[in-house]
Order: structure tokens, then sequence, then C-alpha cells
């Protein structure tokens, strides 16, 4: 009888550390989500706000082309995690040097539409960081679990491995703020 | 808006010939409640001796005396002070509160309304007695805010079956827009448990006993000792409470010096200050002239009034307007 309770005990903890487990990498795929639909929306003003500058931005032309490109790299479905966390990196600071670029020309800073795109760029930037901060939270959460004691060894049975954290830098911490910008 | 100095400044130069006015009729009523209370004092002492040498006992008799004694005291209390109060907040809150800003309304007996206060759902228990004053109401660069001192209370039986009251929150009570659009809620509460568990516990037990929504966990170390997050959606309450949202309310927490319960729910702000007692109330015991009262008043307003403007609630983002 003792041994069966015990036995019964052991099952019930196994089962509880599997759930627990599978439940932090789903969050993290849930959040994971969470920043593709915003950093989709953000694919999605690139071509407008390439249209609406380029007649003006002649000295900037490499640039367009270049955020253009990936840009398309980006869009790629079957694009791996890593991948897309670092094509991301790479549009979010040429985005910015645009913004800055926009400055030099006094034409798009009074131009409405240019404006209008400025600020749902600002938008969805502030959501992008905010569900790239909700990542990393649950990729921390994760990584703990599979590192510590004792879900560490069901971690390893069950094949999960650690995930990268997106890096935040000082200036992605707040998102490029247009509006500041253009209040100078 | 005003520096706390300057308010300070506007409250011992601009009120000063007001203060002095009411600070003698503060001496007045003192020396008249001192009175009074020595009188009652002295009848229940001579009643109450009256009865234990006539019985030789201490019985109940003795306590009814005392506690009528100690009740006829409270109402003399506020019967007296009652037009006193009311001068006060006339000429001393009011000003203040036009001070800071000359669109605000302020109604003495006002206060922020039963429903806007459960729709915040920062407290769930239901509400037996609901009470408050000082309501001030208006619009700071386009953003409104309403706020009021507020005391809500819930009662229970005991075995005997007497009633007893208690607090389920006490203190200044702010609502405002919030300049950003969200669906879900998200509830940010003072943290007990991380500071009496410490982190790992604390946290175990944060996420085992949420009314409130999930855990959320922040990424600022000061703001997450002090402050448990709930909310509806990991990746909103983070929109919401941005790096630098967080910093403000470190900010507003070290001033205002007592607990913070905070809710963002349907595109407002629902701000608690928990400071267990009524605000903005003059004393008769004390001199208003005293820097530190008047530090009181002026701090709480400028606190309450100075939201929008900490925590930029006037920068609307374009997916608002």
């Amino acid at each position: 009888m003792t041994a069966l309770i015990i036995a019964a005990v052991v099952v019930l903890i196994l089962v509880l550390m599997y759930n627990s487990l599978v439940g932090k990498k789903n969050q993290v795929e849930n959040i994971f989500g969470g920043i593709d639909t915003q950093l989709k929306k953000r694919y999605d003003l690139i071509p407008n706000l390439v249209a609406s500058v380029q007649q003006y931005m002649q000295h900037e032309r490499t640039l367009l082309e270049k955020v253009t490109e990936l840009r398309t790299q980006a869009m790629n479905p079957r694009l791996s995690d890593e991948k897309k966390m670092a094509l991301d990196h790479q549009i979010s600071g040429m985005l910015g040097s645009i913004m800055v670029a926009v400055e030099n020309y006094p034409e798009l800073k009074a131009n409405e539409n240019v404006m209008h795109l400025q600020q749902t760029l600002h938008e969805v930037e502030e959501q992008i960081a905010a569900a790239r901060r909700a990542y990393n939270q649950a990729v921390t959460d994760y990584n703990n679990a599979i590192e510590m004691v004792p879900t560490n060894f069901m971690a390893q049975w069950m094949g999960y491995t650690r995930k990268p954290v997106f890096e935040i830098s000082e200036t992605q911490r707040e998102a490029v703020d247009v509006k500041a910008l253009f209040d100078r | 808006m005003k520096s706390t100095s300057e308010l300070t400044d506007f409250y011992y130069k601009t009120l000063y010939p007001d203060l002095k006015t009411i600070e003698e009729e503060r001496l007045r009523l003192k020396s008249k409640l001192t009175t009074t209370f020595a009188f009652i004092g002295l009848i229940a002492a001579i009643v109450m001796y009256g009865i234990y040498d006539a019985t030789g006992t201490l019985n109940d008799g003795i306590f009814i005396i005392g506690f009528i004694a100690v009740a006829i005291g409270g109402v003399v209390y506020k019967m007296t002070v009652r037009d006193y109060t009311q001068t006060f907040k006339q000429k001393v809150i009011r000003p203040l509160v036009r001070a800071i800003d000359e669109q605000l309304s302020y109604q003495p007996e006002g206060m922020v309304g039963q429903m806007r206060f459960e729709r915040s759902g920062l407290f769930r228990r239901s509400i037996d007695r609901y009470g408050g004053n000082d309501y001030v109401r208006g619009e700071i660069d386009g953003v409104p805010i309403e706020f009021s001192d507020l005391h809500a209370q819930y009662q229970t039986k005991d075995s005997k079956g007497n009633t007893h009251w208690h607090t389920i929150f006490q203190g200044l009570f702010i609502v405002s827009e919030f300049n950003k659009h969200f669906k879900g809620t998200t509830y940010v509460l003072p943290d007990s448990a991380q500071k009496s568990f410490g982190t790992l516990i604390g946290q175990w037990l944060q996420s085992t006993t949420g009314s409130h929504g999930e855990l959320v966990k922040m990424d600022d170390p000061e703001f997450e000792k002090h402050f448990v997050v709930y909310a509806s959606d990991q990746i909103e309450a983070r929109y919401i409470l941005t790096p630098s949202l967080m910093e403000r309310l470190n900010r507003i927490r070290k001033r205002s010096k007592a607990e913070l319960y905070i809710a963002f729910v349907s595109s407002h702000l629902y701000l608690g200050i928990s400071t267990k007692r009524d605000l903005f109330e003059p004393s008769v015991f004390q001199s208003l002239l005293r820097l530190e009262q008047a530090m009181e008043y002026i701090g709480y307003l400028h606190l309450a009034i100075g939201m929008v403007e900490e925590l930029k609630l006037n920068q609307k983002l374009w997916s608002k307007s």
C-alpha cells in the first residue's frame, strides 16, 4: 500500500513538472506569435514609407533599397526565430536612420502622409518593445526551468534547450521617439 | 503647473490673512473644547464614583457611563468643529486647488462615485459603507481627471451579534483618462508577498493567488520589489507599463509614502493612495501655520493634480485620437 502511494506521488510530481515545462515552452511560443503580429504590422508600413520619401531622399537611396530588401527577406514564412530576430534588429536600426534623415528634408517633415506614417510607426514600435520585453521574460522563465533542479532532468529527457533572448540596447528600450524628433 | 515651493509661498503669503482669522477661531475652539471635555469628564467621574460607592463593585453601569461620556464628547467635537471645517475648506483648500489650476472645480462634500470606484476592480470585496469628501474634478491639459478622499468599508458580525466595521480602502482615489488604447485589464498592487517571503516563495505565492489576472513579472527591479502586476495580457501589460512609466510610478510611490493601488481598465487609470486617514481636514489641536501641516495639504493636492504631467497622460498616442 505504502509503495503504491509513493509511486502515485512520484508520478504526480513528474506529471506536474512535465506540464509546467510544456506550459513555459508554449508561453514563449505564444508571445513570439505576438511579436510576429507586430513585426508584420511594421513590415506593412515599410513600402508605404519608402514610397512617400524616396523622391525626396536621393542621398539615402541605398538605405531605402536595403531596408526594402531586408523586408522581403523578413517576410519569408520559413524563417527561423533566430534569423527573424536578427533581421528585426537590423530593420529597427535602419528605420531609425531614415527617421533621422527625414529631418533634413523640410518638405517631408511637413508632409501629412509622412507624419501619419511616422506616428503609426511609433505606435507599432511601442507595441514591439512591449512584446519583446514579454518575450524575454517568458524565455527567462523557460531557461530557468530547464537549468534548475529538478526540472532540468526532465527538460533534458524532453530535449528542451535554452532559447536566446532579444538583445535590447538602450536606444531600443525606448522605441524610436518620432514625436520628439518632430518637436525639435 | 506651479511647483510645491511656489504653492507653499502662496499658502503663507496670499492665504495668510485668512489663515490668521481661521487660526484665531481655532484657538477659541480649542479652549472651548478643552473646557467642555474637562466638564464632561468631571461629571462622568462623579457619576461613576457615585455608582461604585453605592454598589461597591465595578459593574456594567460604570462602563456604560464611561461609554456615554465618550460618545457625547465625540458629538460635541463634531458639532463644534463643523463650521470651522467648512470655513477652512472654503478659505484654504479651495484657493489652493484654484492656485494649481483655475479650471478645476472643488466640492468639499462631493466624492468619486461608488460605481467608478467599483469599476476599477481594485478591491473585490462588496462594500457596506461608502463615503468621502474633498472632491476635485476638471481637465488638465485636456485630460479629464477627478479625485477625492474615500473610505470604503465592509461589516462583519461576530458570534455575539456585534457589528464590526473593516476598512477596504481609505485614502485618496484618483481617476484619469489614460493616453493609450488597450483592451484588457492591468493591475499594479503593493507587493506584500514578495516583501515578507522573499523573491522565490513570494513569486510562487503571487502566481497562485491571482484574482486580478495572470502574474506579470516586470523588468524594473525597483518596481518589481514594491509592486506586483496582474494582467489579462502579458504584452499589453508591458505596452502600458513602459520602462519610463514604471520609473515615474516609483517616484510617485516614494512621494506619497503610502501603498499604491493602480488599475488600468477601459482606457482609464485608477490610482488609490492608501493613506489610511482622511486628508485635507483641519486640525483643532495643531496650528494651521505649521509647515508640516501646510506641506501635507499642498503635497497631496500637488501629487494628485500633477499626475497628468508626471505620467505624461497628456501625450496622446495617435491610435487614441
